[in-house]
């Protein structure tokens, strides 16, 4: 039997397979990725998660453990089969205990990785902190100073005591860079041969400006003032010292950006002139009168400039507007939100793709946590309160920042980011809040010899009960229970280390989620 | 309770738990006895289920102690014994009281208030909500999927005891019965009878439900009685006879006269009943009579012979109507055959198909000279298929198509099991076939061993049913002690060995691929198919796995021939099927009718309607895997494709009647609630999909449901149903489905907060009415005082406190307790 082959069709497409080779395997071979969590080779197909679900003869099967048969006619990128999947994977995350991402990161609007750059401040790793908010957030000394913080609301540290202070940490790093020798620039795609020119080098421009250089763009901002900043040029030194906000014109200098200071649309500069010079234009011109945007020659609204919400499009072709040109807004961090979401916009345009809003990011959300679970993540960080600096009006130093930082919960997932259960929710766009459901305790082992077990992100796979079963643990893992409740668990209430002690390694690292990791 | 004690399933053992749980050490525990055990039944790692169903009986629960000595001195790893443990339901991590209160929550039991009794036992014995022992260590309360008694619903086992029709006013007298009783053991039933020849004979019907009522205890004071009066009358032990809603049943049969049959008899009344068709002598003959007068007086009755009041007619119209309809093929000579009289069974014409099989004849087969040609197994199946027989478990796979398939294997070791692991809450008809024709169906299994050409057969039957593993058990010793069964299958050179492997509380397991995983030790968890069981099965092995009504029938078969099997049944359902009748229906009963049988002439003809008063509102048929079909539908005719085109499925049997006192919005809660505590755990879209489903029907019925509610629930029923990996996932939305085809309205008054049936808790009040006298019943009998006594004047419900226990509606002398 083994040797002959024969054609199999996925999705209308012919595969030539050897006797006995899975759907699964067949897909592959043709670039038919098909989402599995449940299926590790050596282990061979568990048929557990019913995520790489295929369509055979009218019937919905697992293809990991589906094996080929000569005429065999397989559906695999049907809306039928996705929604399938879709659901698999709903079903699963309405009984997820965790986030993927932390409360504070889905705050940010900037998307920054908070809690990685707290662990990092911690651990005294500066220079990736740096890095982790200098790649994340255009004008990281202006936020330090001005910044409305919406994810020290969200900090779960704030249930028990204060939240951590994190924009002090934020500034902190700001401050180390700006006193540092070697700035950080930070990664850039190469030229695209693109140009664009922004209108406003306020908050929102320069944000746009940000985004659009790192894209690989050539990028200009112009603007009636003789220097950068826009409003936030009024704002008193005491809350933002001058150095800062020329700082920050510096770092974007050394990205490449151009500046033509004094030139004011209308008086100088024209839309048309604009258009025939560079590939797009953006109008982040502060707040105007309906007027003053007709005067343009563009749509306006009882706001200023009429665009579109989710694509920053005024009614002239490759002309955007983003920021208080557009609609109402009093905080910093919004203006340079805006100037990133209308940048990514403006990239797309340029790149000729469909232009559509950024999705956000996915995460499993727990929701609010009770007392005891709240008590399981203090566990394993600093109980101090919150850090008062010595010298108040220099903010917290390299020490003070640490100890602060140490004050994170560590609420988001070890995994996030490499966990198959998340990329595939994100893929198939999951609801996953479409069943209502009483959610489980919050549950978290922390095991002396570094591994982390969280019950609640586990599957069910069968993956680690599988491997502990090949290695002959002495101990290993089992299936304990029935049906809803099964849990997976050392036997004899023993740690989950003690059915892992050859195979851990093996087990965290083929786990599809964020149930077995490493502290 | 069942969930409490899994979710901790382990006493800690040696180092404490690394979270600081306390460690749970139970009391001290002699191991000799778990050394003893596995030196009787091997330390191989399929004997973990026997193993720990041996300690179990011996120590009441499974000490952590026993099971960490279990891994040290066996090749049965921790990992087997604690996923195995803690996967059935049988098995208990924790001591337990004295004695075990099981409340049966089959469906049957359900539509007739099995919740009440439960919350009516918890109240009268103080245990809590998600407790289940009381503080004395007396009795510990489990709720137990169906002890397959539906016609006695609502049933209370406790030990051995089953009583029947409980309700929450009986609940003190029962638990004072129990404590009374010595050690709540009923009397063996396996011991060999004499033979009658041609002496008087009085039949008693010792199946389950009939031993429920009391049977037994009838069958030993008969026995006694006629010792004692040294008559020479023969008491004899016969299988289930069917009615039973007249249980327990007895046929007098005197040699030239006909037959005297009476229901409902006591072991009470078993000295006048010797006196009235025996007379008596000596002693006993006087006491007789003087206990007949005293009788008599009391019962104030025309007829002067108390026994007379028992007596059923044969002709009696409802008997009639029970029993005309009926071709016994798989029930054949019911009621009147000794479960373990092998040479009646022989007389009968058992055994011949077999002996036909093999080329043999039944008298003096083992030196037989002149043997007639065997059957070849080719034309065996051939015969199986020219009859249409297909499956009677559930899908109706056609039995000859899974023979020819495991036939065609080239493989040395081949198995056949007769899967009796009947789970269907609401059906017994497996289990009374097993306890009233153990013959009929090891000589089916041995037709089908020949047949595809395997040397091993295993009986599957599941623990809850211990009468009829120990009639099995007693039968295969009886073939065996004959030289008919083992080395040379009735003297032919075909051996052939059967064991039993008894269940050990799992409903995922009458699933082939799950059976076969528990039988080889292993969680019962199903696998994907293909490759089937007859391919790839035990052990890897072709393996034929059959329904025990499947295997009862196929002796007939071959006796009479497959054209006249199919004369019976429809043009794609042959044959006759056995049905458990059950719910809220006059006559309940085990009955076979041939296919095609309407369900309007079942409920109506058959089973005499429902109530009195009450309003035949549906059937649900098939269990958790079927559907509920509404009356208009009655004359849709039982046969596979019927059933399957109006959304049921004939499943193994179980048809329960509904009358308007059903909340179909509950039944579909009720099956899920089943389907997602049986579910295995092991696919996304059962483990997690039908308590998705639950949850949303759970809304519902508490009056939390949305319009968007049930949008989602059918759209999700659509989805487990197709993802599933199983069987039992892919047909459990099936109740769910078909109510919201036919009863939608239901579910849509529930939305709008009324429960039309007046059942579900949340959305009904107890009112009473200006009729009532004051009389103070209600307040008296209220468990939560909810009434407050106020005599001579109406009273009044308090809905704060009341748990809708519906005592006082009960026990209401003029009905003034009304539900709105």
């Amino acid at each position: 039997m083994s040797g002959e082959t024969f054609t199999i069709t996925i999705d209308q497409r012919p595969v030539d397979v050897v006797a006995g080779e899975t759907v699964l395997k067949a897909a592959a071979r043709i670039g038919i990725k098909i989402p599995t969590l449940c299926y590790l080779e050596k282990c061979g197909p568990l048929n557990s998660c019913q995520v790489c679900l295929v369509k055979i003869n009218g019937r919905l099967v697992p293809s990991c453990g589906t094996v080929s048969e000569p005429g065999m006619s397989v559906e695999s990128e049907s809306v039928e089969v996705h929604e399938a999947r879709r659901t698999a994977l709903e079903l699963l995350f309405s009984d997820h205990v965790g986030d993927c991402l932390a409360p504070c990161n889905r705050l940010c609007p900037l998307r920054l990785n908070i809690p990685v750059m707290l662990r990092e401040t911690e651990e005294g790793r500066i220079q990736q902190a740096i890095s982790t908010v200098f790649e994340a957030l255009p004008l990281p000394g202006v936020l330090g100073a001005l910044c409305h913080h919406p994810c020290e609301q969200g900090c779960r540290r704030g249930q028990w005591d204060d939240p951590a202070a994190i924009r002090a940490i934020e500034k902190h790093l700001a401050d180390e860079h700006r006193q540092s020798k070697t700035p950080y620039i930070p990664s850039r795609k190469p030229a695209s041969g693109k140009s664009v020119v922004i209108v406003g080098a306020g908050p929102a421009g320069l944000s746009a400006a940000w985004s659009l250089l790192r894209q690989g763009h050539s990028v200009t901002v112009a603007d009636r003032h003789s220097q950068a900043g826009g409003t936030l040029t009024s704002v008193p030194p005491r809350h933002l010292p001058e150095e800062v906000l020329a700082g920050e014109t510096r770092q974007l200098a050394s990205l490449g950006l151009q500046f033509r200071f004094g030139s004011e649309l209308g008086r100088d500069l024209t839309l048309d002139g604009l258009l025939r010079g560079f590939d797009a234009v953006i109008l982040a011109v502060g707040g105007i009168t309906p007027a003053e945007a007709q005067s343009y020659g563009l749509e306006s609204s009882s706001t200023g400039i009429k665009a579109q919400a989710e694509t920053f499009e005024t009614s002239r072709k490759a002309v955007f507007a983003c920021g208080r040109a557009v609609r109402e807004m009093t905080q910093v961090l919004r203006a340079i939100s805006d100037g990133q979401s209308a940048a990514t916009c403006v990239n797309q345009f340029l790149m000729g793709s469909p232009i559509r809003k950024t999705p956000k990011p996915f995460s499993s959300i727990m929701g609010r946590v009770g007392r005891t679970e709240l008590k399981l993540f203090l566990r394993s960080t600093s109980t101090s309160s919150s850090t008062t600096p010595c010298n108040p009006s220099a903010g917290l130093d390299r020490r003070e920042a640490s100890l602060e930082s140490s004050r994170c919960l560590h609420c988001d997932c070890r995994s996030s980011g490499s966990c198959a259960l998340q990329t595939y929710a994100q893929t198939y766009g999951v609801d996953a809040s479409r069943f209502r459901s009483q959610r489980r305790n919050f549950e978290q082992q922390v095991q002396p010899g570094g591994v982390i077990f969280e019950p609640g992100k586990c599957i069910l796979c069968g993956i680690c009960v599988k491997l502990t079963e090949i290695a002959r643990e002495p101990l290993g893992l089992a299936f304990i229970g029935r049906g809803f409740n099964v849990r997976v668990s050392a036997p004899f209430n023993r740690s989950i280390e003690d059915g892992l002690r050859q195979t851990a390694e093996e087990c965290v690292k083929h786990c599809p989620t964020g149930a077995l990791s490493w502290k | 309770m069942r969930d409490a004690t899994k979710s901790e399933p382990y006493p800690s053992v040696g180092q404490g738990h690394p979270d600081g749980r306390t460690p749970n050490v139970g009391p001290v525990v002699d191991l000799r006895y778990a050394e003893e055990l596995v030196e009787r039944t091997g330390s191989s790692p399929h004997s973990v289920i026997p193993i720990l169903q041996g300690l179990q009986d011996h120590y009441g629960y499974l000490p952590g102690e026993a099971l960490l000595k279990v891994c040290e001195s066996t090749e049965i790893t921790p990992s087997a014994v604690a996923g195995v443990s803690s996967f059935y339901d049988m098995f208990r991590h924790k001591p337990v009281g004295e004695s075990i209160v099981r409340v049966c929550s089959g469906t049957a039991c359900h539509v007739t208030g099995a919740e009440r009794v439960e919350a009516a036992l918890r109240r009268h014995l103080h245990i809590p909500d998600g407790g289940d022992t009381d503080a004395n260590g007396l009795f510990t309360i489990e709720k137990v999927a169906c002890l397959g008694c539906c016609t006695l619903a609502p049933v209370v086992k406790v030990n051995e005891l089953t009583f029947g029709h409980v309700n929450q006013e009986k609940i003190p007298a029962l638990l004072r019965e129990v404590q009374e009783s010595v050690d709540g053991e009923a009397p063996a039933t396996e011991d060999p009878c004499d033979p009658a020849g041609g002496r008087p004979v009085i039949n008693v019907g010792l199946g389950s439900c009939c031993m429920a009522k009391g049977s037994d205890q009838l069958f030993v004071a008969l026995q006694k009685d006629v010792e004692e009066s040294k008559l020479d009358v023969v008491i004899k032990r016969v299988g289930c006879v069917g009615i039973c809603h007249r249980t327990p049943m007895i046929e007098v049969k005197v040699p030239g006269r006909e037959s005297a049959f009476y229901a409902g008899i006591k072991a009470a009344e078993s000295r006048s009943l010797i006196h009235r068709h025996f007379g008596a002598k000596g002693i006993f003959h006087r006491a007789a009579r003087l206990w007949n007068k005293a009788v008599d007086g009391l019962l104030l009755e025309e007829s002067a012979d108390p026994t007379e009041l028992f007596r059923v007619h044969p002709k009696e119209p409802t008997v009639s109507a029970f029993l005309d309809y009926q071709i016994h093929i798989a029930t054949e000579h019911f009621g009147r055959a000794d479960p373990l009289d092998l040479d009646e069974y022989v007389a009968d014409g058992g055994f011949s198909a077999l002996a036909r099989c093999l080329g043999r004849s039944l008298d003096g087969a083992s030196s037989n000279r002149d043997e007639s040609p065997a059957v070849p197994p080719e034309e065996i199946i051939t015969i199986i298929q020219r009859s249409g027989l297909r499956g009677r478990g559930g899908a109706g796979f056609a039995t000859a198509s899974k023979w020819k398939l495991a036939a065609a294997q080239t493989s040395a070791q081949k198995f056949v099991i007769c899967n009796g692991d009947e789970g269907d809450p609401g059906a017994f008809m497996d289990r009374m076939l097993l306890e009233s024709f153990p013959f009929r169906i090891i000589e089916g299994l041995a037709i089908a061993a020949i047949a595809i050409g395997a040397h091993d057969g295993i009986f599957y039957i599941r623990h809850e049913y211990p009468l009829a593993v120990r009639r099995v058990r007693a039968a295969i010793k009886l073939c065996q002690q004959r030289g008919w069964l083992g080395e040379k299958l009735m003297g032919a050179d075909y051996p052939l060995k059967i064991t039993i492997k008894e269940g050990a509380g799992a409903f995922v397991c009458g699933e082939e691929t799950a059976l076969i995983a528990s039988i080889e030790g292993s969680r019962g968890m199903p696998r994907l198919r293909p490759p089937f069981p007859a391919q790839n099965g035990l052990w890897q092995k072709p393996t034929v796995i059959n329904n025990v009504e499947t295997l009862a029938m196929v002796p007939w078969i071959l006796r009479h021939g497959p054209v006249k099997f199919a004369t019976y049944g429809t043009s794609a359902s042959k044959g006759t099927k056995v049905f458990a009748l059950a719910g809220n229906v006059q006559r309940g009963g085990l009955i076979e009718i041939p296919m095609g049988t309407t369900i309007r002439q079942i409920v109506e003809d058959i089973g005499g309607g429902v109530a009195p008063g009450r309003k035949f509102k549906a059937v649900q048929i098939g269990g958790p895997s079927g559907g509920c079909l509404p009356a208009r539908l009655a004359d849709t005719p039982v046969d596979f494709e019927s059933l399957r085109d109006v959304g049921a499925i004939m499943g193994s049997g179980g048809l329960v009647v509904l009358d308007d006192t059903a909340c179909m919005v509950d039944i579909a809660r009720y099956f899920l609630q089943f389907t997602q505590n049986q579910s295995c755990g092991k696919c996304t879209f059962c483990r997690v999909g039908t308590r998705r489903l639950l949850d949303i029907l759970e809304a519902i019925c508490a009056g939390k449901g949305r319009a968007a509610d049930l949008v989602e629930l059918e759209k999700l029923c659509r989805q487990v149903g197709a993802g599933s990996l199983c069987g039992l996932g892919k047909t459990a939305p099936n109740p769910v489905l078909t109510t919201l085809r036919y009863f939608r309205d239901e579910y849509e008054a529930h939305l709008q907060g009324r429960c039309p049936a007046g059942k579900c808790p949340a959305l009904i009040r107890y009112h009473i009415r200006d009729n009532c006298t004051g009389c103070t019943i209600c307040a008296q009998r209220c468990p939560v005082d909810a009434i407050p006594s106020t005599p001579y004047q109406r009273h009044v419900v308090n809905m704060e406190k009341c748990t809708r226990c519906d005592s006082c509606r009960r026990v209401c002398p003029s009905n003034a307790v009304e539900i709105v």
